[in-house]
């Protein structure tokens, strides 16, 4: 039965999670759950205009409804608090423009929070929101990268002269001139991934919570990283991180979201501040989905080197980013899109051109696979090219995928390669959907005009990739302890909000140490009791946290060894730790509990009977690099039958084929990637941050912005692929991000394969049902 | 429904079974079931994901029917009988539905968790043995963001195949 553990290790079986007792019972606590004496509640009066200056505030009316207890707007807040942060300082992310937490002199997005109100109930505060005035002076609303670039049109940001907040930059890797020169032909391609975004099922959340006498705040966050949270909260407080304490419990989904602290919560916590009483905040989806942050708008001008046997020497790739209205997190994106463009495949050169603008809409922030439109102009891009050189998609991978054996072997933008497994993903992907069948099927399908249509992508995913030369820094750091009880207590940076690190880490730990599940607990979201680290994403969980673990575990299982000798007057070696106990043929009965081991090391080191040197300490602190790691990564194919009368695109297979490395919880591993492939499904088909002419949002409610339901994703097949192991200890992988960085160039060459009989060029990724009518030609555009 | 007594201030005396309990208290005209629910009776177990009856995190059961708590009036459900997901485990045992959500890792960050387990109970006391088709149709109307269905329409059709126990009433 699932959830039983048949072998002797934990790691690598699926057993049950320890989160699911709590949250099936309803017993979870998400932040709206908590209500402490004397607790009021925060809401926004946030601009209806997307641009425009602000003349004037009147909060007088809001400051004497019933059960307000203060207003705030920007000018005052800004006396409280500033914005700014972990990313902030970095070119093109916000150093060089000012804004207030709250806006002050204008607002550059509908909902941008012009006045804060804090009140005895959350409806008390949302009434009070009404009575504010608010004189706006409207200015010409900046919606697309067009106008963005656009010299008439008014600059958001005054001191950018303009609405391009960083680029165009470009980067040369090889010989790009030499290889077009080489090239029998270029295929060129103007590619755009639509905006759209995270939609956690729990909002953004936060409750501050200032005590005045020891000038010490507490925060209870919704977030992916106490310690970020914490860090920017007292740099925009102005406080001195010691003073803040940030506790995180559970948190509905975030996928990329819940980074740092969002302006509305730095203004709750300045509010607390102020008040010194606990203040709530909790998002309403009208807020999450038309200020909380959006992502993937972007833009690529591509050109692809092409030589008559099918091989792609080089590319031009030029992209513009629509950052949206506050900056932040896209310069970070751009990076990794160009490191990442060639993937598993030997492009000889690259020219990559990068800008960013920003326009008046909601804020560019990271969702799963943040660096994603590498994927899918690359997979896009190598549909085009078989298209025009008459070879098939598959064909055309395979002559250009980079293998093990053959050097070198490491992208042209300089990380190696090493252990991938793209090829073997391919052609297994291949052959689990028998192509040549379906290729058959296809051709007698279209004679009775229906369109089916076959698509892949093959991917990496640094999770965190092999070890670089000459890279260095990035570590992570767990804390392994046993407690006087016999608790095994692994304390962890990670902050799972979904992922499952509660039960995965104890199951690592575990198996390392010798514990039995049952007595380990992973201590995660309070930034007094865990190590520093920017939490859970990035896919980093299982070889960073995962090996910190293990190592961890491992040594301290040694301190405890060489105590419990000293302690029994034993060899070591003698000695070992099983499911929780000491067993050994010179251990008093055989086997010794660990809490009364514990009990009698504590006892002789206290009355100074532990030799010299010995250590009684039985805490171990590790950081780990990543070892040599690995790629995460994989193919993922799928069918789809179009119906040319109304757009609808059926699905009829979806199969993963994937290499994350070794699994640690293999229904974990699964649930993944079949919740990375359902916002894939949801990307391609449904899901779009729409917005008018003027700047209005149009997806502001779930009946606007469509998320996938039960009848709308698949049965998703996945097939796990013998990893090749680069480390001699820890191979597990990432594979939070990589379902949703495959999923839409996977399934837009799927429906690409479907609608060529039509002539129809697919260079976009939103494809509802709408827009395949028009790219058929049953309706025009 | 009965007339409902009106005290200082507007507020609306409601009194209701919650969970096999009486129940009751005052809230203003405008409280919603879910924040009667939520902050009145501490069962936050029932989770406001959207407020507009779109997410079904909310979904309880309103004699006996899975309602959205969010677009229902406290006053509203005077005198009803409400089930809510602490309701779900009988004695401290778990129900079967819950122990097959646990066993298929049917969640993950549990947000959307309480709606499904409500809509998923009242589906298989109407349909016993459902088919995966019938199991997908009946929790279209509840979101999730992070599984992709396939692990709870699993553990549905696993709580569906397992026999019922002495003593286990509650789907």
């Amino acid at each position: 039965m699932r959830g039983q553990v048949a072998a002797e290790r934990y790691t690598g079986a699926s057993v049950r999670r320890v989160e699911d007792e709590r949250l099936l019972t309803g017993r979870g606590t998400f932040v709206a759950d908590v209500q402490l004496p004397g607790m009021l509640h925060a809401a926004f009066c946030r601009s209806p205009l997307a641009h425009a200056r602000i003349v004037a505030v009147n909060t007088e009316a809001a400051r004497r409804a019933p059960g307000v207890v203060a207003v705030f707007d920007g000018a005052e807040m800004a006396q409280l608090a500033s914005p700014g942060g972990v990313l902030g300082e970095s070119p093109g992310a916000g150093g060089q423009v000012s804004f207030g937490i709250l806006a002050i002199d204008k607002a550059r997005l509908v909902g941008d929070p012009v006045a804060l109100v804090v009140a005895e109930s959350r409806a008390l505060a949302e009434d009070a929101c009404e009575l504010i005035g608010v004189d706006y002076e409207e200015l010409a609303p900046v919606v697309t990268v067009e106008q963005a670039l656009d010299p008439g049109l008014p600059a958001i940001f005054e001191e950018l002269g303009g609405n391009r907040l960083f680029g165009p930059q470009v980067k040369v890797f090889g010989d790009v001139e030499g290889a077009f020169a080489r090239a029998d032909r270029v295929v060129r391609a103007s590619i755009h991934q639509h905006r759209h975004q995270n939609v956690p099922m729990e909002g953004r959340a936060i409750l501050a919570s200032f005590d005045a006498p020891s000038g010490q705040l507490l925060v209870r966050a919704s977030t992916q990283g106490v310690n970020t949270t914490r860090q920017m909260l007292a740099q925009q407080l102005r406080m001195p991180p010691d003073r803040v304490r940030v506790v995180a419990k559970d948190v509905g989904g975030s996928f990329g979201l819940k980074f740092g602290a969002s302006r509305e919560e730095v203004a709750c916590c300045a509010a607390s501040r102020e008040l010194g009483r606990p203040v709530r905040w909790v998002e309403d989806r009208w807020e999450n989905l038309t200020v909380s942050g959006q992502a993937r708008e972007e833009s690529f001008e591509v050109e692809a080197a092409v030589t008559a046997g099918g091989l792609i020497l080089a590319l031009r790739v030029e992209m513009v980013v629509d950052t949206g209205a506050y900056p932040g997190f896209a310069p970070l994106v751009v990076d990794t899109v160009r490191e990442m463009i060639p993937g598993p495949y030997r492009l000889e050169a690259l020219s990559f051109t990068s800008s960013g603008v920003v326009t008046n809409k909601a804020s560019y922030v990271a969702y799963r696979g943040p660096w994603a439109a590498e994927t899918f102009v690359r997979e896009r891009m190598l549909d085009l090219v078989a298209q025009e050189l008459g070879v098939s998609a598959l064909e055309v991978r395979l002559r250009n995928l980079a293998t093990r054996d053959e050097p070198p072997l490491r992208m042209v933008t300089g990380p190696s390669l090493a252990g991938i497994t793209a090829r073997e993903s391919l052609l297994r992907a291949a052959e689990a959907v028998d192509l040549t069948r379906l290729q058959e099927q296809q051709v007698r399908l279209r004679a009775e005009g229906r369109y089916l249509g076959v698509g892949f992508a093959t991917y990496i995913e640094p999770a965190p990739g092999p070890r670089q030369e000459g890279e260095g820094g990035d570590s992570e750091q767990v804390r392994v302890e046993v407690d006087r009880d016999g608790l095994l207590l692994v304390h962890t940076a990670q902050m799972p909000h979904g992922q499952s690190h509660r039960t995965t880490l104890a199951q690592v730990a575990a198996d390392e140490f010798g514990a039995s599940l049952e007595q380990v607990r992973v201590v995660v979201g309070d930034t007094r009791q865990t190590p520093e680290g920017f939490g859970t994403g990035g896919s980093r969980f299982a070889t960073m946290a995962g090996g910190a673990a293990l190592h961890g575990a491992r040594r301290l299982r040694g301190k405890v060894l060489e105590a419990a000798a000293q302690v029994l007057d034993l060899a070591p070696t003698e000695l070992d730790i099983v499911r929780g106990e000491l067993v050994g043929p010179g251990v008093p009965g055989g086997r010794l509990p660990l809490a009364e081991l514990l009990r009698r090391i504590d006892l002789a080191a206290r009355s100074g009977q532990l030799p010299l040197g010995a250590d009684a300490d039985l805490t171990a602190t590790q950081d780990f690099d990543g070892g040599e790691s690995g790629w995460s990564g994989g193919t993922h194919c799928c069918v789809v039958e179009v119906d040319p009368a109304t757009g609808l695109v059926r699905i009829l297979r979806y199969l993963v084929v994937e290499d994350c490395g070794d699994l640690i919880n293999p229904a974990v591993v699964e649930g993944q990637i079949r919740g990375g492939v359902a916002q894939g499904v949801g990307a391609v088909l449904l899901e779009r941050s729409a917005y008018d002419l003027q700047g209005q949002y149009l997806s502001a409610t779930l009946m606007d912005y469509l998320l996938p339901t039960a009848l709308d994703v698949p049965h998703i097949e996945i097939e796990h692929l013998s990893p090749v192991r680069l480390d001699p200890d820890v191979n597990f992988r990432g594979v939070g991000e990589g379902g949703m960085i495959a999923a839409p160039p996977t399934i837009c060459n799927a429906i690409a394969d479907a609608l060529s009989p039509f002539g129809a060029k697919v260079l976009e990724q939103h494809l509802p049902p709408a827009r395949i009518l028009e790219l058929i030609g049953v309706t025009s555009a | 429904m009965a007339e409902l007594d009106v005290g200082p201030q507007g507020s609306l005396t409601i009194r209701l079974e919650v969970n096999g309990e009486e129940a009751g208290g005052a809230v203003e005209g405008r409280t919603t079931l879910a924040d009667f629910l939520r902050d009145q009776l501490g069962l936050t177990g029932t989770h406001l994901g959207c407020e507009h009856g779109v997410c079904g995190a909310c979904t309880v059961l309103l004699d006996s029917l899975p309602t959205r708590s969010c677009l229902v009036l406290a006053a509203s459900a005077d005198g009803c009988r409400v089930e809510t997901v602490e309701g779900l485990a009988r004695n401290g045992q778990l129900s079967r539905l819950q122990r097959a959500m646990w066993d298929n890792h049917g969640f993950q960050c549990g947000f959307c968790t309480p709606g499904f387990l409500i809509q998923a109970a009242a589906l298989l006391e109407d349909n016993p043995t459902p088919t995966e088709a019938e199991v997908r149709h009946a929790l279209s109307g509840n979101l999730c963001r992070c599984t992709g269905y396939e692990s709870i329409v699993r553990g549905v059709l696993a709580a569906a195949e397992v026999p019922e126990q002495a003593g286990d009433e509650s789907p």
